[in-house]
């Protein structure tokens, strides 16, 4: 028995298991969490130095480049970026997708310990970070303080950022712009002179008194006791009276020679929201767990932690991450809804029946709840993949089901009973229902292997559509004919109402038959004109696209409104802390009047700690600014994200202080952006490149549409280097590494020993009094010390000098770059590349600089190459089905013809729209590719068919047209209108999946019309051409024949 | 003793054996897809592509007077569906075993 057979038969087991699929689906729906994309595994590990105290330049040679020299050799990497800027070396190592981003840790865990002893003395250990989207904070609040804010930084980290931290899934929470508690000892280096002490014996001396030993056990009598010395402070103040040395019998307090001070971090970020001062918590999640889950348990919590603040501490949550999420998720969500709504009007206006339509419809929900039981399995979530892949199924599902009751409908007209209507009819058309359904197949399965970029975003896609569309052929083969069999009656009896709803509607359809009819009637007797007029369509159609202006631009991502932007602004390098504090807070009051739509302002300043590490990924300083901006919710307001950048990038212009600044769309997200091109300058020496970044970047200022155009190598920062002479050194049994270690300590100071309270651990730190390392004699006067106890002064063994130092060397690939980065705002990539790349020939470069575009263009060409050569193979593969299933080659060629005029329509479409084309578009293309195939298919099957009833080719190619036209339209009116809510809802992130709607509808449409006249014609043809082959074939045979019995009869003869 | 030979499309398979059993006729034999074509009108049952539907046969021995009942209710089904179609022949029965 056929398994068509067998669910007519058994209507409860077959009902019973769609049953059971339903309800594994919506169990698995249930558990499935929301997330705005699928997990990206992550590809980028980032290796973190520091080396305090030290310059870009001796950072580049100390720590990057010996750090780079052994991590190049770490296999699968892609390509290796180091940053060496102050204090800090920053290296990425970019690896292949796809591979165990944990074993590509450990290896380069081990590679770092190899290389970890030859590190200069004062570097810290590297640490590695897994580099992903994880990083990006799920949420940030603020927290506004007033008397508090000394103590902010503690009572934080008690009673919030802990709490916080416990929260499953939470990774870290880390606190921004509260400076941390320091216990300072500043001392005076006249009397440190004068007593013949040095800071580096103050640092000894406070370490061996802040100590608790444990002296061992001691036995009096039956017991035994535990022998301790309890050393530690128990207050700051206690170091006052520290004996640091002695001089003619007396003793000397530290007390003498230095000030103890109990403060805040001399140095610290402050951040600033809605222009109150406070600090910022930032919250991240672990890698793999749920941003929307953490937010709401976050949200939870939020009141209850507040009351445990101090009265004057206000809490409030400035970013979530999640917000963006849920909207995009629930706007999916409509339109998912919506296209149901559409397709189902489609059928009902099409059949006009409404049980015909209930079977039809049931085959939808059945096949997209399946679908969640894949993304349960596979512990994936409900994300803007997965969602729009239901939208993209949802008109497609309902074909197969459409195709099996037209035909088990007809067997019941002929006057079958409906239960073997259900099984012959069935039995009928499953070859052609599993053969169409594997054209699709046939389109999706190949996107799930794609690599790369484009394969961590559309592998989902391509196994949700594969599923779905398994699912629904199964339905269609099972479910339909079970539920034909009981629910469709032999006489069609309509009551009144249908009957005035469906009869205007019949006739419509009836007289759009006979107009296609006769359209197809006209063009298989003019075939020549029908098919050099649409050839000369088509190519007039490609026009636009190679027009040298073209106005169809392309772009990587498409941007997204998700009402958020930062920003980032310099002054001078050098700027004093305060000057910055009063530029920003006249940006804010500034912006606060121009944009109303800002609901959040929030900015940080200053050089952030190292221990901060959130912050120090980010560029600080004291001469930086960032500004983090949330606007209204997109409903609330009429500027989009990009006007309002766009006028924000024109008043920081007009600032003259305001050195350099950008303004990112997005928040700096890493997907849905504005797009970016970079133009990279490889080179060594600083001065050339320099020199051509310069020209670069006013050349590229006046491209249009390119702003935010930025130089990576800052500003040269002035600085004093001190030159030591070496044989001075020698003479006074020195080298440079004791003499600058020396320097060191005095003025970035010396971590002599860590003061413990409340289980709490704070810094001592030994330095000079700043008010004693604030000028070039100061340092001059600097003593070293050598083995001997002699001492010499700084000026007596080198020079002070000013020079200049580029403030980050950036390195990619081990070789020294710098990048001029622009935003496209306005323009297009490939007319902005091609404009750079003309201005880099206009220049002559030296032959040891080179030049590269980077940015989002070099993801886009990957991207674009990839997805090329994905539609070739898909073309094959969808020739290779159809030629299978009609087992002939000119059939699939035939129906191929569909293919050109997708491509029009795609260019026609866009061009009425203004869209550029995208990646998202590409998988338009590509899903095109399938789709279009189809209504082709329908339509040479059934000419086939008619011809095998003995037809004549012209009448069986106008009556197979004839009878398939409603077929073709509903299947492809189902696809359009199920696609059309994504292409016209203005939800938060529909900027997304706009461009793939508008490219599937615009493609889809042409090339059914065309399709619809341009298969039956080039049919025709062929057919034509084909029977007169054979006819020549057969003369041939035929005259040859009767010459050799004219032959025969002649010898005989 | 006659036997008569029923050749139908495969749809009326059920309808066929609820005629017979009606008529108290257990005993038949009989083919599930066959080939067939009307000599005059209805469509061919080929299974091919462009004729996809196929026919049944049953050929049944009945006592004389069952004959004119039998070919009644089929005719009166045949009735119901022209473009299906259905057709009965009768022979004589020389000898059983």
């Amino acid at each position: 028995m056929k398994i068509y057979e067998t669910s007519v038969r058994k209507p409860i087991t077959t009902a019973l298991i769609f049953v059971a699929v339903v309800v594994l689906g919506l169990f698995s729906l249930n558990k499935l969490p929301v997330d705005l994309l699928p997990d990206v595994e992550t590809n980028v590990i980032m290796v973190m130095t520091t080396y305090q105290g030290a310059s870009a330049a001796d950072v580049e040679t100390n720590v990057s480049r010996p750090l780079e020299n052994v991590l190049n050799t770490v296999t699968y990497l892609k390509n290796i970026w180091s940053s060496s800027r102050e204090n800090r070396s920053i290296i990425f190592l970019e690896f292949e997708y796809g591979m165990d981003i944990d074993e590509l840790t450990n290896d380069v865990r081990s590679k770092l310990d190899l290389v970890k002893s030859f590190l200069p003395d004062g570097t810290q250990d590297p640490v590695i970070f897994k580099f992903s989207t994880d990083m990006i904070p799920v949420m940030m609040i603020s927290a506004t303080a007033d008397q508090s804010l000394p103590a902010l930084y503690k009572i934080l980290e008690e009673n919030v950022a802990n709490p916080l931290a416990r929260i499953p899934g939470v990774g870290s929470v880390s606190i921004a712009g509260a400076p941390q508690r320091e216990i300072q000892v500043f001392v005076d280096p006249s009397k440190l002179e004068a007593y013949n002490l040095t800071i580096e014996g103050i640092a000894q001396k406070i370490r061996m008194e802040n100590i608790n030993t444990p002296a061992g056990i001691m036995d009096i009598g039956n017991e035994s006791y535990a022998l301790r010395v309890q050393g530690e402070f128990i207050s700051p103040v206690e170091m006052n009276n520290l004996v640091v040395g002695s001089m003619a019998n007396r003793n000397i307090y530290l007390s003498d020679v230095a000030i103890v001070k109990d403060t805040l971090e001399e140095r610290a970020q402050e951040v600033y929201t809605n222009s109150v001062q406070g600090a910022t918590i930032v919250v991240q999640k672990q890698s793999g767990s749920n941003t929307v889950k953490i937010a709401d348990a976050v949200h939870k919590m939020l009141p209850d932690l507040q009351k445990n603040l101090p009265s004057d501490i206000h809490l409030e949550t400035i970013g979530d991450t999640s917000d963006n999420i849920k909207n995009t998720i629930s706007g999916l969500v409509e339109t998912v809804m919506y296209a149901f709504v559409f397709v189902t009007l489609v059928v009902l206006f099409f059949l006009g029946r409404w049980r015909a339509t209930l079977i039809i419809i049931v085959t939808i929900p059945i096949s997209l709840v399946a679908a969640f039981i894949y993304l349960g399995f596979t512990d994936s979530s409900l994300n803007i993949i997965s969602l729009s892949s239901l939208s993209v199924a949802i008109g497609m599902v309902v074909d197969d089901a459409i195709v099996v009751l037209e035909n088990i409908t007809t067997h019941i007209e002929r006057g079958s009973r409906p239960k073997s209507a259900a099984i012959y009819g069935t039995s009928e058309v499953s070859v052609s229902v599993i053969a169409s359904t594997l054209t699709l197949i046939a389109v999706f399965f190949p996107l799930t292997m794609v690599k790369g970029m484009t394969g961590v975003m559309f592998e989902q896609l391509g196994w949700m559509v594969t599923i779905i569309m398994t699912v629904s052929m199964a339905a269609s083969l099972t479910l339909t004919p079970m539920m034909s069999s009981l629910m469709l009656r032999p006489d069609r009896k309509r009551n009144k109402f249908s009957k005035w709803l469906f009869r205007p509607i019949e006739k419509f359809l009836d007289w759009l038959d006979n107009v296609y009819a006769a359209t197809i009637n006209w063009t298989v007797r003019h075939r020549t004109i029908t098919t050099v007029s649409l050839f000369i369509f088509f190519i007039l159609t490609l026009v636009p696209v190679f027009m040298p202006e073209s106005p169809i631009g392309t772009e990587f991502m498409p941007a997204q409104d998700n009402s958020r932007i930062s920003a980032t602004v310099e002054l001078p390098i050098g700027t004093r802390v305060e000057i910055t504090r009063a530029t920003a807070e006249d940006l804010y009051a500034l912006w606060r009047e121009k944009y109303p739509e800002m609901a959040m302002i929030n900015f940080s300043l200053g050089q952030a700690s190292s221990k901060n590490v959130f912050g120090s990924m980010q560029n600080n300083g004291p001469h930086i600014i960032s500004f983090n901006i949330r606007l209204s919710d997109l409903k609330e307001r009429e500027r989009s994200l990009f006007e309002i950048s766009d006028l924000m990038r024109k008043d920081l212009e007009n600032i003259p202080t305001i050195r350099k600044s950008s303004v990112v769309v997005g928040g700096g997200h890493m997907m849905g952006g504005q797009s970016t091109i970079d133009l990279e300058i490889y080179g060594y020496d600083f001065f050339e490149t320099d020199k051509i970044a310069k020209t670069m970047s006013e050349k590229m200022a006046e491209i249009p549409g390119l702003v935010d155009i930025k130089i990576s190598r800052e500003d040269y920062q002035p600085e004093f280097r001190v030159q030591f002479d070496r044989e001075k050194l020698a003479i006074n049994g020195l080298d440079i590494a004791t003499a600058s270690n020396f320097l060191r300590n005095r003025v970035n100071g010396l971590v002599a020993s860590l003061f413990r309270e409340d289980g709490e651990e704070y810094d001592i730190r030994v330095a000079y009094a700043p008010e004693f390392r604030q000028s070039i004699e100061a340092i001059e006067n600097i003593l070293i010390y050598n083995n001997q106890g002699q001492s010499v002064r700084i000026k007596d063994v080198g020079k002070v000098v000013e020079e200049f130092s580029p403030p980050t060397i950036e390195r990619r690939n081990r070789q020294r770059l710098i990048t001029v980065s622009s935003t496209i705002s306005g323009t297009t990539m490939d007319k902005a590349v091609a404009a750079i790349n003309k201005s880099v020939d206009e220049l002559n470069l030296p032959s040891n600089i080179y030049t590269q575009i980077g940015g989002s263009y070099l993801d886009q060409q990957e991207s674009f190459a990839d997805l090329t050569t994905l539609l070739l193979l898909i073309l094959l593969l969808v020739f290779i089905v159809m030629a299978s299933q009609f087992e002939s080659l000119t059939y699939p060629f035939i129906i191929m013809f569909s293919v050109p005029f997708a491509v029009s329509g795609v260019i026609i479409a866009l061009l009425i729209t203004n869209t550029n084309f995208n990646m998202m578009s590409f998988i338009g293309v590509i899903m095109l590719a399938g789709i279009v195939v189809k209504n082709g298919i329908v339509l040479v099957d059934y000419i086939n068919l008619n011809r095998g009833r003995g037809m004549g080719i012209i009448q069986a190619v106008i009556n197979g047209g004839k009878s398939r036209l409603r077929p073709v339209l509903m299947t492809t009116i189902t696809t359009i209108l199920g696609m059309t809510p994504l292409a016209i809802s203005t939800s938060e992130g529909s900027e997304m999946w706009k461009p793939m709607a508008v490219t599937v509808i615009g493609g889809l449409t042409i090339s059914t019309i065309f399709t619809l006249v341009i298969v039956p014609t080039v049919y025709a043809s062929f057919a034509k051409n084909g029977v007169k082959r054979q006819r020549r074939k057969l003369r041939k045979q035929l005259t040859t024949k009767n010459d050799k019995l004219e032959q025969r009869t002649k010898t005989k003869e | 003793m006659k036997s008569i030979f029923i050749a139908f499309d495969q749809a009326y398979y059920d309808q066929v054996m609820g005629i017979l059993r009606s008529h108290n006729i257990r005993g038949f034999t009989g083919w599930d897809r066959v080939q067939g074509r009307g000599s005059n009108t209805g469509i061919p049952h080929l299974g091919t592509h462009a004729w996809p539907s196929l026919n049944s046969a049953i050929i049944t021995i009945v006592e004389k007077a069952k004959v004119k009942p039998i070919l009644k209710d089929l005719k009166a089904l045949d009735e119901t569906s022209k473009l299906m179609g259905l057709r009965a022949f009768v022979w004589d029965i020389e000898e059983m075993i």
